[in-house]
């Protein structure tokens, strides 16, 4: 049963954002409501205050620019990312990761913003623009700022924004020449989150690896890098042995917890062979970049 | 295929197709009645524990709440649906002394709203004594270990032993023997409509349930009993039900609950249990453990089986004796041994007790039985279709003791399926195909309930214009059954099926029927609907030939409303004319049919046997273990169909959950708690996971059954899991003995088999 709430919905961002300062200490901000609804209906939630944002469409935008690279508002929801032929165009690697991303459903109503504030370890997006070396653009009443991605997820469902800040958008940079992003879930159900999940990003100098982010899904109690394995490749040359060591750090440098879908033991397992295999797979699509 | 009927055979969509899929069908959970109470239901979070007591007094004073009720506002009657076995009928539906599981129904309260009876849970005091508790088989059934139901020895519930031909004897004549231990999983029914109920008493002493049922009768029957009434003062509605796969004909929490709370406040209650509610305590497809035993010539003809199953029961019987029976029938099925002995054991443990689910015990039979085959085939060095085909059931077989079987299309399934296999030429690597046989019942001759009744009944009357009301007690549960009954109708009466209004599911208009269980309504309800509509044509017939005059010697049918003469079909005459000048003859008089079904002298189990073979490839990723199944394609021998759309509905619906059994759906318990009871948590198949599902009909006709018609439906979810293994194992030589495979475990299998591999090498 959810508990009984005041509702707002306001007209722009900056009277959500006041709303937001007035009742921050009894507030929730609810956008596509296909995380926030779950919660509340099972009464791990419970708020005096709703602030809807979903209908902000100054938040509602998906731009390039070349120099700037992508920017999405917060409320574009799933289905508008994936459906846009500029994301497909320059930014593919999203698209894919939005086609397995819950079902049509869902994805007409949860909004990138919302994902992202959400702060589950086992989202799709964040992995994703993780490799992607992306930011989160957020703000309150009083300021705005943007917060690496990398910094952006602080523990289990807890994130670096403040009680009076919202997303506003989500910016990827252009990606360097001969790069390539892969991303894969390991799941029983297609649409179902992932056990476990590997976004990584390989930008090479000729046969070598220059650059590389490998970011995991649900395998800690936050998205992580798996910096050892990232080392491991750098300034190498792609060969099974070099994979096999890759996927070997990753499997030991993250911290996942068991549960009724895998053990630990299973989910380090499945870390190793998408580690690999996405690093595998972007570097010979970056070779041919 | 031939199709000399009409109706038959033909294509229809279901008659509650539009009402369903326009929102307009009103299920017991769209119920609204004037002055409706809400009910919640407070369960228990001991898997074992002594009621001490139970304080309501807050709870009543939170203004909306209207009542509290808990078993000692009851006649503490244990029921159950063995009524004819009272030590089988354990269950209090609000014990009064004692909780078995977690989740069992302690108290209920009825509010003017469900938030406020919600809230009211949380007020309610209930002291307890917590008792030692026991989840699993082989520890309940140990000397010594807690006592689920006082003075049930190691916690025996039921036992069943079958046996025919000399087994010893026949296993000496074995060249080989081969032994194995399975373990098969629970199953959640999993129904879109979670368990509904209306009730309300009114002060002529008499109760109206809205309920979602699969047997109307069976929710009279039962709840006369544990209120103390008589069955006629009890009216059970079953509007539109959503789903049941064998979850729903017994008493369940919400029907007696709403009942006991209506009857002390004169008003109506509604109970809807919520998606959690309804995981944790609605009892579960029955996880066996089974031990199979199986000697074979080196030919491959099988000699004898000696199988052992031990059964977690849960906490109370339910419907678990007959699934106990019946998996240790079906787990012989569908060879012919010369020698057979099954040992079952069901054993009480402080789990959510097991009970009947859609295959009722088969499907853990196949998996043991079918791979095993398999892997003795590969062990001889023998091709399992040939295995399968030397041992099969065949027309006019008995089983000894058992089952006389009619039709019979195995050998065509096996020839079909065989050619099917052919046509997809070699597969890539980790990639198989895998078989199994399997065959069903065709309408359960169980009549545990010990009604006076006929097992179904049917009552046609015909209106003056020629429209027809069929009353039916056979229940729709979603599989179609109306459908059936009105092309059956309308078939026999040679009207079209847009003339048939079929009125089921209220035990006050319709004629009892023993519901939509053990796969029985179409043979059983379906002859009584065929026997009902002869009778009243035979009184339009007699009619005509008196108005038409021909030589007596002449027969007259009608088709498609055309009252005729079968040698010379041109003449005749328009039925509704017929229809109209009939009831003139009668003073009015409606005509109407009767019929019914009660099976005499059709063996032990069951008038009819499906049959089917059913293949399944499916592909393995060797580094995660993961399954995804490719193909399920059946060669499926129903008799003659009755309606194909309905037949296709079935067949995919059931291989989504026999496909989901095999490979994805688990119900983890932890200290007697259930880990996943969220759809979250617990995976059902979607339709990205569905494969693709090709049926072959395999055209035999039923003697028992209407227009030759057998089951189909529930037998299609027994080969599934089995065909699933059997790929896995030709895929990749792994035999995987537990059900669901998840694919942790074929990781697992993968690791062990390299190990021995490299144990070989070393050695
Ligand atoms: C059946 C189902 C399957 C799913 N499967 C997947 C999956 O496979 N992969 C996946 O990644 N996700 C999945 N999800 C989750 C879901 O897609 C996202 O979490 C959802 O998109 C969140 O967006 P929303 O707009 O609905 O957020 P809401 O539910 O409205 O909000 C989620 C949280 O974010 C906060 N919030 C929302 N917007 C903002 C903002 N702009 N600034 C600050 N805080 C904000 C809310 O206060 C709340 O705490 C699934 C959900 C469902 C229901």
């Amino acid at each position: 049963m959810i508990h009984d709430f005041t509702y707002f919905r306001p007209g722009t961002a900056k009277e959500a954002l006041s709303l937001l300062a007035e009742h921050k200490d009894d507030c929730k901000v609810i956008c596509g409501g296909q995380s926030l609804l779950i919660v509340m209906r099972q009464g791990l939630v419970a708020t005096d205050n709703l602030i809807d944002i979903k209908r902000l469409e100054e938040l509602n935008y998906i731009k390039f620019d070349s120099t700037e690279g992508l920017r999405i508002g917060a409320t574009t929801t799933h289905r508008t990312i994936e459906k846009s032929p500029l994301v497909k165009e320059k930014y593919g690697v999203l698209v894919s990761m939005e086609n397995r991303l819950a079902s049509i459903q869902v994805r007409n109503w949860g909004t990138i913003g919302g994902n992202l504030a959400h702060g589950d370890a086992a989202g799709d997006p964040a992995p994703v623009l993780m490799a992607l070396n992306a930011s989160v653009k957020v703000g309150s009443a009083q300021k705005e700022r943007v917060i690496p991605i990398d910094d952006f997820y602080v523990d289990l469902f807890e994130t670096a924004l403040e009680q009076d800040e919202i997303v506003l958008e989500v910016q990827v940079p252009v990606p360097a020449p001969k790069t390539a992003t892969c991303y894969s879930k390991f799941n029983l159900l297609s649409s179902d989150q992932g056990i476990i999940s590997v976004g990584a990003s390989v930008t090479l100098d000729g046969n070598a690896c220059k650059a590389v982010r490998i970011a995991l899904g649900n395998a800690a109690a936050t998205v992580m890098r798996a910096k050892k394995a990232e080392e491991i490749l750098i300034g190498k040359t792609l060969s099974d042995a070099l994979l096999e060591e890759a996927g070997q750090a990753a499997h030991d440098e993250c911290e996942p917890v068991a549960d009724i879908h895998a053990s630990e033991e299973y989910r380090r397992h499945l870390v190793k062979v998408f580690t690999k295999r996405m690093v595998k797979q972007a570097w010979e699509q970056a070779s041919k970049a | 295929m031939h199709n000399k009927y009409s109706v038959i055979n033909t294509p229809v969509h279901n008659v509650d197709g539009i009402a369903k899929v326009t929102g307009r069908a009103t299920y017991t959970f769209d119920v609204q009645l004037p002055g409706m109470l809400y009910g919640k239901i407070l369960r228990s979070p001991h898997p074992h524990a002594k009621i001490l007591n139970i304080d309501a007094t807050e709870a009543l004073k939170l203004p909306g709440v209207k009542a509290v009720v808990s078993g000692k506002d009851t006649l503490g009657i244990k029921q159950g649906i063995w009524r004819r076995y009272k030590e089988l009928c354990d269950e209090q539906v609000l014990p009064m002394d004692k909780v078995r599981y977690i989740g069992e129904p302690v108290a209920a309260v009825a509010a003017v709203t469900e938030e406020i009876a919600e809230q009211a849970l949380d007020l309610i005091e209930v002291e307890y004594e917590v008792l030692d508790a026991v989840y699993e088989p082989f520890d309940a059934i140990k000397k010594g270990a807690p006592e689920v139901h006082e003075g049930i020895e190691r916690n025996l519930n039921v036992t069943r032993h079958i046996e025919w031909g000399d087994v010893d004897e026949a296993f000496d004549d074995a060249d080989y023997i081969r032994e194995d231990w399975f373990k098969c999983g629970g199953q959640h029914h999993m129904c879109m409509e979670t368990r509904a109920c209306v009730s309300s008493y009114t002060p002529e002493k008499r109760l109206t349930v809205y309920a979602s049922t699969q047997a109307p009768y069976y929710t009279q029957g039962l709840l006369a009993g544990v209120l103390g009434m008589r069955e006629g003062d009890i009216r059970v509605i079953a509007p539109y039900v959503g789903g049941g796969f064998g979850g729903k004909f017994e008493l369940d929490g919400a029907m007696f609950c709403s009942a006991v709370l209506s009857m002390k406040l004169f008003r109506p209650v509604k109970i809807v249990f919520t998606r959690e509610e309804d995981l944790i305590a609605s009892k579960r497809r029955t996880p066996m453990f089974y031990y199979v035993r199986t000697g074979v010539k080196k030919d491959g003809t099988f000699c004898a089986r000696e199988s052992r199953v031990f059964t977690n029961g849960g906490a109370y019987t339910g419907m678990g004796a007959t699934a106990l029976y019946l998996t240790g029938f079906f787990h012989s099925f569908p060879y012919k041994w010369r020698g057979y002995r099954y040992d079952g054991y069901r054993v009480y443990t402080n789990t959510m007790p097991s009970t009947s689910m859609r295959g009722f015990g088969a499907p853990q039979a196949m998996f043991c039985s079918e791979q095993q085959i398999d892997w003795i085939a590969a062990d001889l060095g023998l091709d399992p279709i040939e295995v399968r085909r030397k041992n099969g059931h065949t027309p006019g077989y008995e089983v000894p003791g058992q089952a006389f079987i009619g039709s019979c299309g195995l050998d065509q399934s096996l020839d079909k399926i065989e050619e099917w296999i052919k046509s997809r030429g070699k597969l890539p690597a980790n990639r198989a195909i895998g078989i199994s046989a399997a065959g069903f019942m065709s309408g359960g001759i169980f009549n545990w309930f010990d009604t006076p009744y006929s097992f179904s009944s049917a009552v046609v009357t015909i209106n003056e214009d020629g429209t027809v009301e069929l009353h039916v007690g056979c229940q729709d549960i979603g599989q179609g059954s109306n459908t059936t009954m009105a092309i059956i109708c309308a078939e026999t009466l040679g009207v079209k099926v847009e003339d048939v209004k079929v009125h089921s599911g209220d035990t006050d208009h319709c004629p009892a029927d023993l519901g939509a269980w053990g796969s029985r309504q179409t043979l059983m309800a379906g002859n009584a609907t065929k026997m009902a509509a002869a009778e009243a044509k035979r009184q339009l017939l007699e009619f005509a030939t008196a108005k038409m005059g021909p030589n007596i010697v002449y027969d007259l049918d009608i088709k498609d409303r055309w009252v005729h003469l079968v040698s010379r079909p041109e003449k005749g005459l328009d039925y509704t004319q017929v229809v109209k000048e009939a009831l003139r003859g009668k003073e009015g008089q409606r005509i109407m049919g009767r019929g019914f079904y009660t099976p005499h002298r059709k063996g032990m189990i069951s008038p009819a046997y499906s049959y089917m073979v059913q293949a399944v490839e499916a592909e393995i990723d060797e580094e995660t273990g993961k399954i995804g199944v490719v193909n399920c394609v059946t060669a499926h021998d129903c008799g003659q169909p009755i309606n194909p759309i309905g037949l296709i509905g079935q067949l995919e619906g059931a291989a989504s959950m026999a496909v989901g059994y095999g490979y994805l759906e688990y119900m983890p318990f932890e200290d007697g708690k259930m880990m996943n009871p969220n759809l979250v948590d617990y995976k059902v198949i979607r339709a990205p996971e569905m494969p693709e599902c090709e049926v072959i009909e395999i055209d035999t006709f039923e003697p028992e059954g209407p227009y030759g018609a057998k089951e189909a439906g529930e037998g299609l979810t027994n080969p599934t899991a089995a065909a699933l293994g059997n790929a896995i194992f030709h895929a990749t030589g792994l035999q995987m003995k537990e059900c669901p495979i998840l694919p942790e475990a074929v990781l697992n299998a993968f690791k062990e088999k390299r190990e021995k591999e490299q144990e070989k090498k070393n050695a």
